[in-house]
């Protein structure tokens, strides 16, 4: 791993970082398609979506940190799958790292690091969500192993 | 300034004159004897296909037995010609006509004329990998960023030949070549120099790129584009690297410091600034040049009008000033890089042009000057003097050597010889064609 970067799980006075980059991964996705643009109430929204996540049981949000800065994250979250087995999903929700840290092999262990946990938590499959026009992305978790098992379509109502 | 104004109105009507009268200024004109049409079953069939048969036998004779080794194609798709934006390829022929006739003249360089209508980069792509058995180089020219930095990244790996594009390449060139020497007039070295860039289209990112690899360091370089210092926390970082790849990388690798906001933060302690943003006058406040270093070294490169008078700079505390234009001291051209870079590729018959290329013409320069005596005033060669042209073309081709790029290996004395004679004949055939009235000698700057 990058010298002087540890990862550790999210703490209460992490949010407004956590929300800073998740806004900015919310903004990445925005030039993928014109159904992704964010609202207006992004920051609200989201850091509602942290405080919750944080509160919750099923999900965590690990931090990547480098000199008291938060460099990168990963939310994710135990789930059910009603309909299928295996039964336990660890979804990863949302994975942003800063452009300096990036191809240097952090978000691989980021993502290594988190899977543990996830195996911890019960999960026995892991699975992923982003912008279908995401190419970085989709290369990046084809690497780890990942393929596409599902897609959402979208369209405007008339 | 109205003086400007009135002049450069006086030129366009000037240039128009002339365009109608001699309706172009290039062609082609024959360079074996023809004595009688018996000639022709040499220079045509049947003598010629002995020729074709040669080379179809070995595609390289094609440099040898054919004018290819010192053709190059002028290609744009006329997206942005000058500072006039994207007027299209036929609106850009009049520019590249105008290239055409400096590569000849300076560099003795036969170059082709070659707007193409284009609407993808992949056609473009195309476009120039059909055309490559015809040349023996490709100048792109005056394509719109970031769209010439994917052409020539893509064009540069897939043709066998020397692809440039002067836009970024030449003007990258020629600012490093007048860097050289002024900071060497302050004083200072290139490691501890900090340089703040001005406009991060694609003469800048070039000459960010080509300073890294010349030795500055990038930790303390700062480019500003519209938005502001770039640096790697700014929101926009991820929409650049989808949109622009090339501005993201830099402004990942410089701003050690991370320095935030505009012109004025990022000139605190500067030592140089090259600027290549829109054209003044006070495209920003001259104020700025205050906060700077002592000894500060200023380049001030959008035309037709700097960002600010050079004057203005010096008023402000600027020991070195330098511009794009003739009329004041130092003038950055392109033209001290292009037609030497060309001739030295094509005598070496280099498979491609390198940074490295580029850095040693920016040091015969740089060297070139510095050997007749270099001041605050004269820190490059004026386009001129001629004899510095077949020196940088020598250096060019010797790198090339070095590299292992060249296929066609000579001594620096050599290359020097052989550039000097090809471009002497070049203007000896003009003066003679103008001597004889073949060419018309009707110009006169107070025809309009």
């Amino acid at each position: 791993m990058e010298k002087g970067i540890k990862f550790r799980e999210a703490k209460e006075e992490d949010i407004e970082s956590i929300v800073e980059l998740v806004i900015r991964l919310k903004r990445l996705n925005e030039e993928f398609d014109a159904l992704l643009k964010v609202r207006e109430d992004i920051v609200e929204q989201t850091k509602l979506y942290i405080k919750n996540s944080l509160k919750s049981d099923n999900s965590f949000i690990v931090v990547a940190e480098y000199n008291k800065k938060i460099v990168g994250i990963l939310k994710a979250e135990v789930r059910e799958r009603l309909f299928y087995s295996p039964t336990k999903e660890g979804f990863i929700s949302e994975f942003y790292i800063m452009p300096e840290f990036r191809r240097k092999g952090l978000g691989k262990d980021l993502l290594k690091y988190s899977i543990e946990k996830l195996k911890d938590k019960g999960a026995e499959i892991v699975t992923a969500e982003f912008p279908t026009q995401n190419k970085i992305a989709t290369d990046f978790y084809a690497k780890q192993g990942f393929r596409s098992v599902i897609s959402i379509h979208a369209r405007y109502i008339d | 300034m109205t003086i400007d104004k009135d002049e450069t109105t006086k030129l366009y009507e000037l240039s128009i004159y002339y365009s109608k009268i001699y309706r172009g200024k290039i062609s082609i004109i024959p360079k074996v004897p023809i004595r009688n049409l018996n000639d022709f079953s040499i220079w045509y069939t049947p003598g010629v296909a002995g020729v074709s048969l040669e080379i179809a036998k070995n595609k390289e004779k094609s440099f040898d037995l054919t004018g290819r080794w010192n053709t190059i194609a002028i290609v744009t798709d006329g997206t942005r010609v000058l500072g006039l934006g994207n007027i299209g390829p036929e609106a850009s022929m009049p520019v590249m006509e105008g290239k055409a006739l400096i590569f000849k003249y300076l560099g003795g360089v036969d170059a082709i004329p070659l707007p193409i209508k284009v609407d993808t980069v992949d056609q473009f792509v195309n476009v120039v990998k059909a055309v490559e058995p015809s040349f023996g180089g490709i100048n792109l020219e005056d394509i719109e960023s970031p769209k010439c930095f994917y052409l020539l990244d893509t064009i540069r790996k897939e043709l066998n030949i020397p692809v440039w594009h002067d836009d970024q390449q030449g003007t990258a060139g020629a600012t490093l070549a007048g860097a050289l020497n002024a900071i060497k007039l302050v004083g200072k070295s290139l490691k501890d120099i900090k340089i703040v860039f001005y406009g991060a289209g694609a003469s800048n990112i070039a000459t960010a790129n080509l300073f890294i690899n010349a030795g500055f360091d990038a930790g303390k370089m700062i480019l500003i584009d519209s938005k502001g210092i770039l640096h790697p926390e700014r929101e926009d970082m991820d929409k650049l690297m989808l949109n622009n790849p090339w501005k993201y990388e830099l402004s990942i690798k410089t701003n050690k410091y991370r320095i935030k906001g505009g012109l004025k933060e990022a000139l605190e302690d500067a030592d140089m600034l090259v600027a290549a943003s829109k054209p003044g006058p006070n495209a920003f406040k001259k104020e700025y040049i205050k906060v700077m270093n002592n000894d500060s070294i200023v380049f001030l490169l959008a035309n037709p009008i700097p960002e600010i008078w050079p004057w203005e700079a010096k008023e402000m505390g600027a020991k070195i000033v330098a511009t794009g234009r003739s009329d004041f001291p130092n003038q950055i051209n392109n033209s001290l890089i292009f037609p030497s870079v060309f001739r030295g590729a094509l005598d070496a018959k280099s498979k491609k042009i390198s940074d490295e290329m580029i850095i040693a013409a920016s040091k015969e320069l740089a060297k070139y000057a510095e050997e007749k005596g270099i001041n605050e005033n004269y820190i490059i060669p004026s386009m001129d003097e001629w004899q510095v042209y077949p020196r940088v073309a020598a250096a060019v081709a010797s790198k090339a050597v070095e590299q292992g790029l060249a296929r066609e290996i000579m001594s620096w004395n050599e290359y020097y010889e052989i550039a000097k004679k090809i471009i002497q004949e070049s203007r000896v055939s003009l003066n003679t064609l103008i001597e004889k009235g073949v060419i018309r000698n009707l110009l006169n700057y107070n025809s309009v």
